[in-house]
């Protein structure tokens, strides 16, 4: 099947809650997903990612904007006549049908021929590794293994396009991982259009091609996993990608997009001031832990002076949480070799690995 | 266009779905054959059921019958006026019918008896013919009167006793004739004095243990003793004792009243011939003559039809006065009313 | 998002009419049902009270307003009510109480419920006459036992007993799954708080069943304001309440303004305990009943000596129930209770040849109604819960209403209503079936609102995402795991057809009639064995469909979904 392309539209949504009153879970979303790509929504709960995904399945119907799939606008066709593979957070596998029925059902909704539909049947549980299950019922299978069915049963009918709600949510964390992994391998051989739904940064950044953070009902940014991460566009990405450090900085100069900044008393040349930014105006660099390095305060030079207030050795990486002055930093360092370690206490110079760090412009509250 | 289409489609499939049972119910129940005859009967099952077989076996007609109470039986064909589910009304005293005259229920008919009958048994119109007479008794258990030594009830006044406090049943006037004529008895053998009447129904209620809703219905408990005694329709009270219960009859030395069982064809009647044909033979000696067959203990009012020994033997010396149709269907309301306001809630 | 509900955007209007014509064709029916047998007959009963000789009057209800003994009659009610409630439900909870603490053996858990069972599923009146042979002047106990005089039967006491005995069952099935459902460990830790066992019970146990006490005195309280045929028997004249007075009005002298006036009278309490139970009992209860028991071990909350005592207590009461139901038995296999004792089963001959209509119309009418009732409730129940549509509230509501009013209201708001044109339905099979079906398919609609609540409405989605229409999905999905609800739907609307008279006593007619109603017959005749026989017929005729019905829960139960504890919870 040609994979399709999925639009939404200016999509909004509202609910009226008992305490709040009238509260947006979705606020004139848009979003485009190419056709074959794998596009995760991704947000803390509440930002209205699931509201979306369920608008985008039919599940509701949004009060305004409008959602095309494969350029015909399905905004008030029924869930079922969308032709969509939904996979739940909860498997959603029907308690009173056997596994190869649970996989069956959409074909059987289809009127696929009985013969058709065992051999698919068989040919999809092989695919997610459960051949042989058939006659199993859902209450005897790991939860692994029923997430594995339901995603069976969401691909078996060819869908355009396949929509995944928070899937591996309630896995633990080795399994988790596996699937997603899975999960990302399959979409690929069946090049299905997809749309994921988590809460997990990690997640999204493994399975997806592009990732659209969602905020308060509304996306505040698109990229790849990797421009998120550098190139954050808001203080809020900045921290929900990853963990940072916001450390407020003084333009001193602004000249072709770059510039200098003084951060900790200390001038830096960054690559990148938002554009309005003008000398005097604060804003605020975007430092990754792994973009500071502390050196032992012998070496530090004219380095911003600090304090290591605590320590944590985690094998391949060493975690220390600096004080400077006001400022608590995050610093991880992967090179630390044996007896390099810095104690707790002990005066340390910061480092920063410029000059592409990400800058910020100043959020008004 | 398209869509209403559509939900008219579903909203009558659906609506099919349902018909189906539903027309399957009404096909359940044949429709009233033409060989069959709908009847109200007040005479309780056991005694209506083998005459209606008698009238199979004579004439090929089925009967199709109720049992309501004498009142529960009028208030349906009252109600059902406009639009009549019975052909007759059988049975039960004859102030009901006469009660029923004036709200214009039945249609009036002689039957080849009707010459026959004295004028007591039937309406000079011929709204209704009489089938059986029916006087009451005193029932009283006969091991209640040994307790209390008793003599088996002879007056009115006796019944005012102090042994018998909270000990008699005996019929409620809102839904039993036999209430009503068991008041129109008492007016009667007070001279139709309405003040002394009431003023004696008034001092036997505390005797009353509990007004029952069918005329029979305190047989039972006389019978077992649960009550000590009460007064009665004589069929009742013979079938009790038929029944093997321990009860003795005894008749008021004043007079007590009886009541004529009558019969009478419903005004606007689906099936009025078949309907005729039961009256014929309700009111001729072709069913009162079984009637001592069945072990049922009316008089008959034919006079053609000999009393049955044993029965005749136990009225022998007892004073029993009809009750005056024209009278008691004149003021049966208003003495119920009455007797509601002033003796059942003093 | 369990607490928002979808703003209605104005723009939507009809949308989902348009989207599903299955759902909007189905509410249409449903809507056209509720308005036929639920709306129009209440309405018509209203206009009766109200509407004289084409203007508005409120001399109707000035009347029975003023006169003492209707009064009497309507305070009487309350009273008898009030007193069922409280001693039924004192008993249900000792019942309750005794089983889920009691650390009984199975066995004995099981016969108790058997002996409980029975007054639920019995015709009126057994309970009833059974008293009146036992406590009569001459009753076996009374008189043969203790020799007692002059003792009368009727009146509150008995009627109020008989009652208590007839319903307690309700407080006991509403009951023993709340004290199931309370942590023992809560208890436990009051304990090892250092709190006594009594204390325990004062203070951790009481409080948490409170809500479920208020619930059950409710019911019973609705349950005795409904009743008519006890105190038809045993109330006597001293003691008249509402149902059975605006029966006889009705019956006896065919006021139907009068019975209506009497019966809208009633209506007061009952939408009062209506709208309590709703509103208010139903948001205080702390103990949430899933149907799974909490599941560890009850540990020793209950001192041996109390523990004995309340094993005595409900032993007690067990007995006098299977004693009243053997006398039931002996009374039909004797010639003449209390005067012939010699065995016979002419009886029973007797209802399978004259008798043989009513016991045919009874099965037929109960049959049609059960499949009927039991796809109602299931349908209504999952519109209401999964389905979104104008007035889904207001459906809700109305399909409760024949259920929560008493049954002479019922009985004779349909009487009004079809016994002329325009729908002229008295005298039919249909009026006594859609009576029974909106009387008692609600059972169904609140166990199918119960069970759709622990059904995630995911399964129903995931259906749909995978193309089935709505109907689809219902067929294949939802009703599937709603069976267990089908079933309980089945198996009330089943025992009801087969035992209720307060409201299908006004609609048997010449075509057909009913068991229960030939049982009042006989027993307002001299015919007690018949009466006997006919209502062991009906137990017997109960059990076997209840085993079946049982049996075929089970058979269709889905692996996985929840059992259905009983066939008469709520």
């Amino acid at each position: 099947m040609e994979a399709v392309g999925v639009r939404v539209e200016g999509v909004s949504k509202r609910y009226s809650h008992k305490v709040k009153g009238e509260v947006y879970a979705a606020r004139d979303v848009t979003l485009d997903v190419r056709p074959g790509e794998f596009v995760t929504m991704l947000g803390p709960s509440g930002c209205g990612k699931t509201t979306t995904l369920r608008i985008i399945a039919g599940f509701e119907t949004p009060d305004a904007g409008r959602v095309v799939i494969g350029g015909r606008d399905v905004t008030h066709d029924l869930a079922n006549q969308r032709n969509i593979g939904f996979v739940f957070q909860n498997y959603a596998l029907f308690p009173h049908l056997s596994i190869g029925e649970n996989v069956a059902y959409g074909l059987r909704v289809r009127n696929v021929a009985a013969a058709e539909i065992e051999r698919r049947v068989r040919e999809v549980l092989a695919l997610v590794g459960l051949a042989g299950y058939e006659h199993q019922f859902s209450n005897q299978l790991s939860g692994g293994e029923q997430q594995r069915v339901a995603l069976a049963r969401a691909i078996v009918i060819r869908p355009q396009v396949l929509l995944f709600d928070e899937p591996l949510s309630n896995l633990d964390a080795k399994l988790r991982v596996a699937m997603r992994q899975e999960i990302r391998d399959l979409q690929r051989r069946l090049a299905i259009t997809t749309v994921y739904v988590t809460h997990d940064q990690e997640e999204a950044m493994a399975v997806s091609d592009r990732i659209a953070v969602m905020n308060q009902g509304s996306i505040v940014q698109e990229g790849s996993a990797d421009d998120l991460y550098y190139r954050p566009a808001s203080a809020f990405v900045a921290q929900f990608i990853g963990r940072v450090n916001l450390l407020p900085a003084r333009v001193e100069a602004a000249s072709g997009g770059g510039g200098e900044v003084t951060v900790l008393g200390h001038r830096l040349a960054v690559a990148a001031l938002p554009a309005a930014a003008r000398a005097g105006d604060t804003v605020r660099l975007v430092l990754r832990p792994e973009a500071i390095a502390v050196r032992p305060a012998q070496d530090a030079g004219t380095l911003p002076q600090g304090t290591v207030a605590g320590r944590m050795f985690l094998g391949e990486k060493v975690e220390y949480l600096v004080r400077c002055g006001e400022m608590a930093l995050q610093v991880v360092s992967y090179d630390a070799r044996p007896g390099d370690l810095l104690a707790e206490g002990a005066p340390v110079g910061v480092d920063f690995k410029g000059p592409d760090i990400p800058v910020l412009p100043e959020e008004r509250p | 266009m398209k869509i209403a289409q559509r939900l008219a489609g579903k909203a009558s499939r659906l609506l099919a779905i349902l018909a189906v049972p539903l027309a399957c119910l009404a096909a359940a129940f044949p429709a009233a054959a033409a060989d069959t005859v709908n009847v109200y009967s007040i005479w309780p099952e056991n005694w209506a059921r083998p005459m209606f077989q008698e009238f199979e076996k004579a004439t090929g007609i089925k009967v199709n019958f109720v049992r309501f109470s004498s009142g529960e039986a009028l208030a349906r064909v009252i109600a059902e006026k406009n639009n009549p589910r019975v052909d007759v009304l059988f049975g039960g005293p004859v102030e009901t019918h006469a009660a029923g005259i004036k709200e214009g229920i039945f249609e009036p008919y002689k039957p080849p008896s009707f010459a026959k009958l004295p004028a007591r048994f039937k309406h000079p119109d011929g709204q209704w013919v009489a089938i059986a007479d029916d006087p009451l008794v005193f029932m009283t258990n006969a091991k209640f009167l040994k307790e209390n030594n008793l003599q088996p009830p002879a007056s009115w006044n006796d019944l005012l006793h102090p042994a018998y406090k909270n000990m008699l049943q005996m019929a409620d006037a809102r839904t039993s004739g036999t209430a009503v004529t068991r008041i129109f008895s008492v007016l009667e053998v007070n001279g139709r004095d309405e003040a002394k009447a009431f003023e004696y129904m008034r001092k036997l209620r505390p005797n009353i243990q509990l007004y029952t809703k069918s005329g029979g219905g305190g047989t039972l408990p006389v019978g077992l003793g649960q009550a000590g005694g009460g007064i009665f329709f004589i069929v009742d009270a013979l079938d009790t004792k038929a029944k093997g219960y321990d009860v003795v009859i005894s008749f008021p030395k004043e007079g007590i009243g009886t009541a004529a069982e009558a019969i009478a064809l419903i005004k606007g009647a689906k099936n009025p011939e078949l309907g005729r044909k039961l009256i014929d033979w309700a009111s001729s000696p072709a069913m009162q003559n079984t009637l001592a067959k069945h072990k049922i203990n009316f008089l008959p009012a034919h006079p053609d039809v000999a009393v049955e020994p044993g029965l005749a033997a136990v009225i022998k010396d007892a004073k029993i006065f009809p009750i005056d149709a024209d009278y008691a269907g004149a003021n049966r309301k208003r003495m119920v009313e009455r007797w509601i306001a002033e003796v059942l809630n003093p | 998002m369990a607490s928002v509900a979808p703003a209605a955007g104005p723009a939507r209007g009809l949308a989902w009419a348009r989207q599903d014509p299955a759902l909007s064709a189905t509410v249409l029916v449903l809507w056209l049902l509720l308005g036929l047998f639920v709306v129009f007959p209440l309405a018509m009963l209203t206009a009766r009270v109200f509407w004289d000789g084409g203007h508005f009057s409120v001399a109707g209800i000035g009347a029975i307003l003023t006169d003492r003994h209707q009064v009497q009659a309507f305070w009487n009610s309350l009273l008898l009510a009030t007193l069922v409630g409280l001693l039924g439900t004192l008993v249900g909870f000792v019942f309750a109480f005794t089983v889920a603490r009691g650390g009984l053996p199975r066995w004995v858990v099981t016969a108790i419920d058997g002996a409980v069972l029975l007054p639920l599923i019995s015709p009126p009146f057994t309970t009833a006459i059974a008293m009146v042979f036992s406590f009569g002047p001459r009753g076996l106990i009374t008189y043969e036992l203790l020799g007692l005089k002059g003792v009368t039967v009727y009146g509150m006491t008995s009627t109020l007993f008989s009652e208590a005995l007839t319903y307690f069952p309700i407080a006991y099935l509403a009951l023993r799954p709340i004290l199931a459902a309370i942590d023992s460990n809560i208890e436990g830790m009051a304990m090892s708080l250092g709190a006594s066992r009594m204390r325990v019970f004062r203070t951790v146990t009481l409080p948490l069943c409170i809500p479920g006490l208020a619930n059950s005195f409710l019911l019973l309280f609705a349950a005795s304001l409904a009743d008519f045929a006890t105190p038809l028997i045993l109330a006597g004249n001293a003691f008249p309440v509402l149902p059975t007075q605006a029966f006889l009005q009705i019956t006896g002298m065919f006021d139907l303004r009068g019975g209506a006036v009497l019966s809208l009278v009633l209506l007061v309490p009952a939408v009062a305990v209506f709208v309590l139970q709703r509103y208010w009992v139903s948001q205080r209860f702390y103990v949430t009943v899933t149907g799974k028991g909490a599941g560890q071990q009850p540990f020793e909350s209950v001192a041996p000596w109390v523990r004995w005592a309340l094993v005595g207590a409900c032993l007690a009461v067990t007995i006098v129930i299977v004693y009243l139901y053997a006398l039931l038995l002996y009374a039909s296999l004797v010639m003449a209770f209390g005067a012939n004792h010699a065995f016979t089963l002419r009886h029973y001959g007797v209802i399978f040849t004259e008798g043989l209509k009513a016991i045919k119309d009874t099965l037929l009418i109960a049959g049609f109604s059960m499949p009927l009732g039991g796809l109602y409730g299931v349908l209504l129940g999952y519109l209401v819960v999964r389905k979104v549509f104008p007035g889904r509230r207001t459906m809700e509501v109305v399909s409760m209403v024949n259920y929560a009013l008493p049954g002479t209201i019922v009985g004779i708001a349909y009487l009004i209503a079809f016994n002329d044109p325009p729908v002229e339905l008295a005298g039919t099979a249909l009026v006594i079936v859609a009576c029974y079906v909106f009387r008692y398919g609600p059972t169904g609609i609140r166990t199918t609102i119960a069970l759709l609540q622990q059904i995630d409405r995911s399964l129903e989605e995931a259906s749909q995402s995978l193309g089935a229409a709505s109907g689809t999905t219902f067929r294949r999905v939802t009703l599937p795991l709603i069976l267990p609800a089908f079933f309980a739907g089945l198996g009330v609307v089943f025992i009801r057809s087969m035992t209720a008279i307060s409201a299908t006593i006004f609609l048997v007619s010449i075509s057909w009639t009913l068991i229960t109603v030939k049982i009042l017959e006989n027993m307002t005749e001299l015919s007690l064995g018949p009466a006997a026989a006919f209502s062991v017929l009906v137990i017997v005729i109960v059990f076997v469909v209840i085993g079946a019905i049982s049996w075929g829960l089970r058979f269709f139960r889905a692996p996985g979904s929840e059992p259905v504890t009983s066939l008469l919870g709520g």
